[in-house]
């Protein structure tokens, strides 16, 4: 894949208040890419400043190898699906999709033809003669998609398109995003603040706070290989625990309050850890509670259920480990045959060294 | 119950002039008294004969459509800055701008009548009364568009410009429809106050007057205080029409671009 936009150094202020703090990331062609964090972390900030909206306080934006200063949103190779959608309520469903072919050289029939496909292609075929302010919010945002693709952008960038919806609606246009930029080949940027909105979208995620990022990757390695606290916070549950560092080199040797010493791959702890202080991070569907009669396939440590929260499916634990000084979170699946735990209840657990980060 | 005694004491007591104003106007006698005499078109008639009248509402109406679009103008470039960009001081600035709607016309009327004739030495005519009419019409436009474009979603203009268009025709295709019943609605309200403006027109009138001032002199005279009541109930008739197609229009506009009612002068 070849890269598309390369943002270098990109500086935002508002004033005093500084919005982007040197970003520096490269997007590649045909890539869903998305900006995740919580709300005033930057990203919309970023979105706009690709879409041209906002100026750069410093640093420059490439798309195409060709610097975007100077250039405004109406000359750049991008689309934009708004938040709110922005659809056009005077308009109808047609006139909106057909908005930005004005000015193209296409005749009457051609554009028809050309809002009739986008239409399809978001599956609002035969809506065209409705009036926009008539629709519902995910007919809006069909629209919208439509509107922005029929331009065929290098660049579709999507503002928290999803946030208005309902949960249902939500999750399934997700999926209908994913088929739709499989089946369209352009490249996806999108906000969002969902943590799991954009680890089931995206190839590649870049988690920010404060104006900086935390971290690129994608979605599997920044789950299960988080490199800072914040962003094994941010995504996902993760239990913390006190641990020290005893030795480093080929594998990390740990000792950790309350399940005690073992040994980490390198892979697993940051470059350049030394002896020391430290904590390890695990998640909670890697821990296990063992019932009667199994055995843990590596390490094992005596606990209390201190609460239990039922959600059908699946069953979420606090326990407490002695020498731990937060109650542990554990993921159960509810299997056939397994009981419930109640409040008080002492079990054991199982713990395995694979599953482990080091902050 | 007791409520509504009230409130029907105070209709008729604020409607009860305007209705008189028909009654006479339509009573074959020249003294304005009860009780009624006779049922007469004849003070209509005599209205469409008055060639002096005639010269003073085409003023009137001249300086009423020139105030409308005018004030419909500024008020329509400060209520877009006013919703659309941040810049500094701008609550004490649209505070400032909508000061005229509570200054007393009179005020308005000497200090511009000394300005134009004892510091800048000119003329008064029926642009003087523009001016004037101007500067009291603008806050209600303003107060009128700002509601139109406080509706408005800012990502329209983005979203227009993102497709292609300059900030200009972005401005032209979206959001000029969309405040577009805002616009017809401060004209209407301009238009109406700037007809019926007395105190200024009367400071400010070169040697044609407006009509409501043509009025005032006719007063003067017993006997044509009939035709004014038959010129009164037409005014009466054209500022009731005007006002409900302008709220008509402000709704309609709201509802348009997907907001909700705050409210509006009627």
């Amino acid at each position: 894949m070849t890269d598309l936009i390369k943002l270098r150094g990109v500086q935002k202020y508002y004033g005093d208040y500084h919005a982007l703090r040197d970003i520096n990331l490269t997007i590649r062609a045909g890539e869903f890419f998305s900006l995740l964090g919580p709300s005033g972390c930057g990203k919309t900030t970023l979105l706009r400043v690709i879409a041209g909206f906002e100026g750069v306080s410093n640093g420059s934006v490439m798309i195409s190898d060709k610097d975007m200063k100077d250039v405004p949103p109406n000359q750049r190779p991008t689309n934009m699906v708004f938040q709110s959608y922005a659809i056009f309520p005077h308009l109808t469903v047609a006139e909106n999709v057909a908005f930005g072919l004005r000015k193209s050289k296409m005749s009457k029939a051609e554009k028809a033809d050309a809002v009739a496909e986008a239409l399809k292609m978001v599956g609002l075929d035969g809506y065209g003669k409705r009036a926009a302010h008539a629709l519902s919010g995910g007919q809006r945002q069909r629209v919208a998609l439509a509107r922005a693709l029929i331009l065929k952008p290098k660049v579709l960038l999507l503002d928290e398109p999803l946030s208005a919806l309902d949960k249902k609606m939500r999750e399934h246009m997700q999926v209908e995003l994913i088929r739709l930029q499989r089946a369209v080949g352009i490249t996806f940027i999108l906000v969002t603040h969902d943590q799991e909105e954009a680890l089931v979208m995206s190839d590649r995620i870049a988690v920010m706070f404060a104006g900086e990022i935390g971290q690129m990757d994608d979605p599997e390695t920044l789950y299960r290989r988080p490199k800072s606290r914040r962003v094994a916070e941010f995504i996902g549950k993760m239990n913390f625990l006190p641990a020290t560092v005893t030795s480093v080199g080929e594998s990390i040797g740990l000792d950790i309050a309350g399940f005690g010493q073992t040994d980490v791959p390198q892979d697993q702890a940051p470059e350049g850890a030394k002896p020391g202080e430290a904590a390890i991070g695990i998640r909670p569907e890697t821990l296990a509670i063992l019932f009667e009669g199994e055995t843990a396939s590596r390490h094992e440590a005596p606990a209390t259920v201190d609460e239990v929260v039922y959600y059908g499916d699946m069953t979420y634990y606090d326990v407490r480990v002695k020498d731990v000084p937060e109650p542990l979170t554990i993921a159960m699946k509810n299997l056939i045959g397994r009981p419930v735990l109640e409040v008080g209840a002492q079990t054991r657990i199982a713990w395995d060294e694979r599953a482990i980060v080091v902050f | 119950m007791k409520l509504r005694i009230y409130a029907i004491a105070y209709l008729i007591f604020l409607y009860a002039p305007i209705v008189l104003l028909p009654l006479f106007a339509f009573n074959d006698a020249t003294i304005i008294a009860f009780p009624l005499t006779g049922f007469t078109t004849h003070w209509f008639t005599e209205l469409t004969q008055n060639a002096a009248l005639h010269a003073a509402v085409k003023n009137s109406l001249i300086i009423a459509l020139c105030t409308a679009i005018f004030a419909t103008i500024l008020g329509l470039c400060a209520a877009r800055a006013g919703a659309m960009s941040a810049f500094p001081g701008k609550k004490g600035i649209v505070g400032f701008v909508m000061l005229p709607l509570v200054l007393p016309e009179i005020i308005i009327a000497v200090s511009l009548l000394v300005i134009l004739r004892q510091v800048l030495g000119l003329s008064l005519g029926n642009w003087t009364i523009i001016l004037a009419h101007v500067l009291i019409c603008t806050p209600f436009s303003i107060a009128i568009l700002n509601g139109a474009f406080g509706a408005l979603d800012p990502a329209m203009e983005e979203a227009a410009l993102d497709l292609g268009e300059t900030r200009w025709s972005a401005f032209r295709l979206v959001t000029l429809p969309l405040v577009m019943p805002g616009i017809i609605s401060s004209m209407l309200i301009a238009f109406t106050i700037s007809l019926d403006e007395f105190i200024i027109a009367f400071f400010l009138t070169g040697s044609n007057p407006t009509m409501p001032v043509y009025i005032w002199g006719l007063l003067r005279f017993p006997s044509s205080l009939p035709v004014i009541m038959a010129l009164g109930t037409i005014l009466v008739a054209l500022s009731i029409v005007l006002l409900t197609i302008a709220e008509i229009f402000r709704r309609r506009g709201v509802r348009r671009s997907g907001g909700t009612d705050t409210g509006g002068f009627l």
